[in-house]
């Protein structure tokens, strides 16, 4: 083991530059010939600006402190959001799971076999997922909780600036997925207490990262949708879609909006619309197909499922899905439904019934098992074999691990997909596509690499596995990952390792599938090469 | 904010690269992300796309759906990215001078 991935506890104190780096022979070998290099400097300017004494990357923007004074500040003001973290009034969400962690894990390090992130890195003790737990429990019990002799019982923590704008940084070193939480025998869960850190930093000391915040959740609030799209650019553009992919696939639909006392009122990631216009095509020509009333919303928020909140902050998190339930009361519809954006099912369905005051508490689903329900009511005329190429499924994490919907997509792929296999381990036990937590929207300066190497490696690894029977560029093939996060992440490592050309593999959504499939629509939906 | 020069004019950019501001676009920024970018030469079809993203973003303040440039342009989402290499957004969208383009893109 290089000397480098040895970092202890007592480090993360330490007056010093950065405290671990991986180095390329360390990473996670990969199935075939991939060649990786040594991580680009961050820059002088971000150095100079911001606190990057953690390793290799800079996520979250801490200012780098210039005096003693704005030292301590750091500090303080950290105690205090810490304070605040255990205290029901100002902790919304998630409390008890917060203090389980803190008092139950018996640091057996099963969780460290689990995470990607340690694996990928060659078991560097940084991204250990109970490293930043650890720290940040020993803060608790000493500063928080202040029980006696804290410093003998739980171990000792030296608590400066660097301590702290390290586990700050720190905090964004995990894809939030919890397969730790998962594989704890206890239910300790340490992407939550990542999350928690990220909380404290945003709501308590205002440092959150520029995607995710300034980029997003505020432009949600502001304009309607973090692409800036506001109500009549969103309306514009899926006219264009409608019509574009009418004469397209031959199958005449329109994309209903603002309807009044429909059945369901579907939110896509906006995304999607910008990005992927593909996927917004399919869920109309399915739902117009399948004669379900549903409508879409140009209420502000309520075009667009994103809610970043979920991945640093609850307030920002209550107001979008506050917009959100506010649109679907409005117009009257039965309930939400979600298209395929992960993040998205775990705000809206899950924590949101946290935050939503009882009026607001519509029924908000999946439109998985809506998805399956349709495919299999022989509504629709279906020709697997024009999907007739390997297909394999990546599990979002926020659907799979965290609500459990594992075989609607499943049923549906079954049936339309003949060539389908699974990847190992999938279901429940997937990894994440190293997107997670907000990384897949996150191009500054080197993150890339740090999203390529070590957070997207076990995805890769896994689904060339999954096609280990038919690689190279010979035969098409397609990832279908039902998530617009985990689409963006995969297109990134696809490009950065040139496996359009290399493997012709493509990436997309599972309804892309459903209507690649459909007899009524003209052959050829799906598109390899970004040809369209 | 980072500084870059380039042929004697001097550009404030953000951390992902691009302009600081729409207005402060010029000739020479086309040229500066054409290097940095690894382009060998521009030719036409840089400059239509550049025109149709400026002009799109000029009337609604955003860069416009992929699949609108590739219509307009009618060049093929793989014809961009033989164009620029980085893609549609963080190529052809940083050459002509627009913001990164923000959400799940």
């Amino acid at each position: 083991m290089s000397k480098s991935k040895m970092v202890k506890i007592s480090d993360i104190s330490k007056d010093s530059d950065k405290l671990t780096s991986v180095a390329v022979e360390d990473l996670m070998p990969l199935p075939g010939d991939f060649e990786d290099k040594e991580w680009d400097e961050i820059p002088e300017e971000t150095r100079e600006q911001y606190a990057c004494i953690l390793d290799d990357v800079n996520i979250l923007q801490i200012p780098l402190p210039k005096t003693t004074k704005e030292e301590e500040e750091l500090v303080n003001k950290f105690i205090n959001g810490m304070r605040k973290l255990f205290t029901k009034e100002d902790n919304w969400t998630f409390l008890t799971l917060l203090e389980t962690t803190m008092e139950y894990c018996a640091k057996c390090n099963t969780c460290s076999d689990s995470c990607h992130l340690f694996e990928a890195s060659g078991e560097n003790e940084m991204y250990r997922p109970n490293y930043r737990t650890e720290i940040f429990r020993r803060i608790y019990k000493k500063y928080v909780k202040e029980e006696p002799l804290s410093k003998w019982r739980n171990g000792d923590v030296d608590l400066n600036w660097r301590t702290v704008a390290r586990i700050g940084e720190l905090a964004y070193r995990c894809n939030i997925c919890r397969r730790c939480a998962q594989t704890c025998p206890i239910g300790a869960d340490n992407a939550l207490v990542a999350r928690e850190i990220r909380k404290i930093f945003s709501q308590e000391m205002g440092i959150a990262t520029p995607e995710l915040h300034k980029s997003g959740s505020m432009l949600q609030l502001q304009y309607g949708s973090s692409t800036k799209m506001n109500k009549l650019i969103v309306r514009d553009n899926i006219d264009f879609i409608d019509e574009d992919f009418s004469e397209e696939t031959g199958y005449e639909f329109k994309t209903p909006w603002d309807v009044e006392g429909a059945d369901i009122l579907l939110i896509h990631n906006a995304g999607e619309i910008m990005a992927w216009p593909e996927n917004i095509a399919a869920f109309s020509i399915i739902f117009q197909a399948a004669g379900i009333s549903w409508t879409l919303s140009s209420d502000l928020a309520a075009y667009d499922s994103i809610n970043y909140g979920v991945f640093y902050d609850d307030v920002q998190f209550a107001r979008t899905a506050i917009l959100q339930a506010q649109a679907a009361t409005r117009l009257g519809v039965k309930k939400i439904v979600l298209g395929e954006c992960g993040h998205a099912h775990k705000a809206l369905t899950v924590i949101a019934d946290r935050v939503l005051p009882e009026p607001l508490k519509i029924p908000r689903e999946s439109c998985f098992p809506i998805l399956r329900d349709i495919v299999m009511s022989g509504k629709i005329k279906f020709d697997p074999e024009r999907n007739n190429f390997p297909v394999t499924l990546h599990d979002p994490c926020n659907i799979t691990r965290l609500m459990g919907i594992i075989k609607p997509q499943r049923d549906i792929v079954k049936k339309l997909c003949p060539q389908f296999r699974e990847m190992n381990p999938h279901g429940p036990f997937n990894y994440c596509c190293g997107g997670g937590s907000g990384y897949a929207i996150m191009s500054r300066n080197n993150i890339p690499e740090w999203r390529f190497k070590i957070t997207g490696r076990k995805k890769l690894s896994q689904i060339l596995d999954a096609f280990s029977d038919c690689r190279g560029s010979e035969m098409k093939k397609y990832v279908c990952a039902p998530c617009s996060n985990c689409k963006g992440q995969i297109r990134d490592i696809f490009k950065r390792y040139d496996l359009f050309e290399k493997e012709q593999l493509a990436y997309g959504g599972l309804v892309e599938l459903i209507v690649n499939a459909m007899v009524d629509v003209n052959p050829g939906y799906i598109k390899w090469g970004e040809e369209y | 904010m980072p500084q870059v020069e380039f042929n004697g004019e001097t550009f404030s950019i953000d951390e992902d690269g691009f302009i600081d501001d729409y207005s402060n676009w010029s000739e020479g920024w086309v040229q500066y992300v054409k290097k940095v970018e690894g382009i060998e030469e521009l030719n036409d079809e840089h400059h239509l796309v550049i025109a149709m993203l400026r002009e799109y973003y000029e009337k609604n303040g955003i860069a416009p759906m992929v699949r609108v440039l590739s219509k307009v342009t009618k060049f093929k989402l793989k014809h961009i990215y033989e164009l620029f290499p980085s893609g549609p957004g963080k190529g052809a969208c940083k050459m002509a001078g627009l913001p990164k383009p923000t959400g799940c893109v």
